[in-house]
């Protein structure tokens, strides 16, 4: 049996022309989930509904994480401010077309969905004083027309190689596609040493082209104040350690590190961010 | 979602074969062989998206162009003697994440493919795949033989080269077979429907890794040569069979002098095996394989990886 979305009493409120952003987790660097938390933080979003695990992930126990026990989710939040509906969701294991259909059914029914961008990070050897790049992979021409004024790259040619899947994103906006539904995966790339911590100016990149695009009237402070204090502490680290700083100077002048000075890099990184 | 069909041609009494991806890809070759050979076209297939996360995506200019799934395809053929239905199968359903069916995926699945051959009436239905043996690489594969109804040993038991369960050394006539080439048989005879499994042998040592093996495929293909009593061109599946030895003796003259002696206990051991205490025991065969993985893993070998 595979779980239907169940939506919460008083749930749907009329939505029209509504955008749906959906991060998944283990996204390198969490980043779409910790934008996805940002926006429903900022939009003061309340959860709507969710998918049920069942039919979609194995039920062997738990993972624990972070020493605490996880059990897959997938919610969608909506915002009675603005027209932003968020998914959140663990990534599903089997049942890949029903669950996404069933997502989209209730986000196309329910909430008037219209637009769907998918959020998510690449690996990148770029060094993390490089401003963030913000790549887009559309299913259709008149979207990535539309995307042309936020400064985001539409340009990419890729093919999946042999025995390389491709990302449930991919596969969401291309069903999202078969219903005439627009839809963009949205993609930052994220310094490597920063992605089993944290990149916020990722996030600030993510939930700026947001707050552009759909005049939400977003308050940034917070997350700025994250984008220093991390700034601050790497300075630190600099000054203590001329050859850290001599190696993110290597990566901003496109010199790659070998194995042994990358390795380095994301353990003193680390080190000074914990 | 379900069956699709492209075109639903008169078959008379047809015989139905089906193949999936599994260890040298052993019955998926003998069939695309044997398809190509007939030019056999296509009828029908079995919508992925209910069973298959996509395989590949495409991407120009930013824009995403196609996202391609796993095949699950019908052909036919008409034949002067047997009508043919053929299904190739490019993944198997696996909820468990192998590369073997299991689960409900795979039961509704077969059942699919069962469907089809009930519409068109099939009187029997082959499956083909590998059997792990202690053979090597040099030697001529045998074909497994594995019918659903004891009614159907004596025939297979008459055709060349072809062995059943009880005849391998060890096994009393029982195994597994694992996988939808398992399935398809208790789903047959659930039905009512002749089914057999046709399993070329491939060495044990190559079980692990991603080779294919040509020389299993034939032993198939003799074997179904025989029993549709149809005559079938070997010309590609050979040349496949000539280049796959070559490149393995050519890895085979890498190997470590110990693991080569080792290898080579096997060139006697098949015929052996049938007729009295194998060469190889069970501890022979675990060195072998803790042997071979090591040497690919650590020592060398890379290219194939």
């Amino acid at each position: 049996m595979s779980g239907e979305p169940t939506v919460n009493q008083g749930g749907i409120h009329g939505l029209k022309g509504g955008v749906l952003v959906v991060a998944w987790a283990e996204d390198a660097g969490g980043l779409g989930m910790r934008t996805a938390d940002y926006l429903i933080q900022s939009l003061g979003c309340r959860e709507l509904a969710e998918i049920p695990p069942e039919g979609f992930f194995p039920m062997g126990g738990v993972n624990v994480v972070d020493d605490v026990a996880r059990f897959p989710e997938s919610r969608l939040y909506i915002s009675d401010r603005s027209n932003i509906v968020i998914f959140k969701s663990s990534v599903p294991r089997m049942g890949w077309h029903h669950f996404l259909t069933s997502l989209l059914d209730i986000a196309e029914q329910d909430c008037g969905v219209r637009e769907i961008y998918t959020l998510g990070a690449m690996i990148s050897s770029a060094a993390h004083t490089v401003p963030r790049l913000l790549i887009s992979i559309v299913n259709n021409r008149e979207i990535k027309a539309a995307l042309e004024p936020y400064n985001v790259l539409a340009d990419n040619d890729y093919e999946s190689p042999p025995g390389q899947k491709p990302t449930l994103s991919s596969y969401l906006s291309w069903l999202a596609g078969q219903r005439g539904i627009p839809a963009v995966n949205l993609w930052v790339p994220v310094p490597y040493y920063l992605v089993p911590i944290d990149d916020p100016r990722s996030v600030k990149r993510m939930v700026y082209f947001f707050n552009s695009k759909y005049n939400l009237g977003m308050d940034f402070t917070a997350l700025d104040a994250v984008i220093a204090e991390q700034n601050n502490r790497i300075t630190q680290l600099f000054e203590k350690s001329p050859e850290i700083k001599n190696m993110v100077r290597r990566l901003e002048v496109g010199d790659g590190l070998d194995g042994e000075d990358s390795e380095k890099l994301a353990r003193e990184i680390a080190e000074a961010l914990k | 979602m379900g069956i699709r069909y492209i075109k639903e041609p008169g078959l008379v009494d047809p015989v139905m074969i089906a193949a999936w991806p599994g260890i040298g890809n052993i019955g998926l070759i003998a069939l695309d062989t044997l398809r190509r050979s007939l030019r056999a076209e296509q009828m029908a297939y079995i919508e992925p998206y209910q069973y298959f996360y996509p395989k590949k995506v495409i991407i120009r200019g930013g824009e995403l162009v196609e996202l391609a799934f796993p095949t699950s395809e019908f052909f036919y053929h008409r034949g002067g003697k047997r009508d043919l239905i053929l299904f190739i199968g490019e993944e198997q359903p696996a909820e468990g994440g192998g590369i073997y069916a299991e689960g409900c995926m795979a039961y509704s699945m077969a059942n699919l493919v069962m469907d089809v051959a009930e519409k068109y009436k099939c009187r029997r239905i082959y499956t083909s795949g590998a059997a792990v043996a202690t053979i090597h690489h040099t030697a001529r594969s045998r074909a497994w033989a594995v019918p659903n109804a004891a009614g159907l040993i004596a025939e297979f038991k008459s055709y060349d080269n072809t062995v059943l369960m009880s005849d391998i050394e060890g096994r009393g006539g029982e195994g597994n077979i694992a996988g939808l080439n398992g399935l398809l048989l208790g789903i047959a005879r659930r039905r009512g429907i002749d089914a057999v499994c046709i399993m070329g042998e491939i060495p044990v040592y190559l079980q692990g890794f991603p080779f294919p093996y040509p020389k299993g495929s034939r032993s198939v293909l003799e074997v179904l040569s025989a029993a549709l009593d149809m005559w079938i061109d070997m010309e590609v599946i050979d040349e496949l069979a000539r280049q796959s030895e070559s490149e393995l003796t050519r890895l085979y003259e890498k190997l470590p002098d110990e693991i080569k002696q080792q290898l080579d206990r096997l060139k006697e051991s098949a015929v052996a095996a049938a007729e009295s205490e194998g060469l190889i025991t069970e501890e022979d065969k675990k060195k072998i394989l803790e042997d071979m993985d090591k040497f690919f893993k650590i020592d060398g070998g890379g290219e194939q990886r």
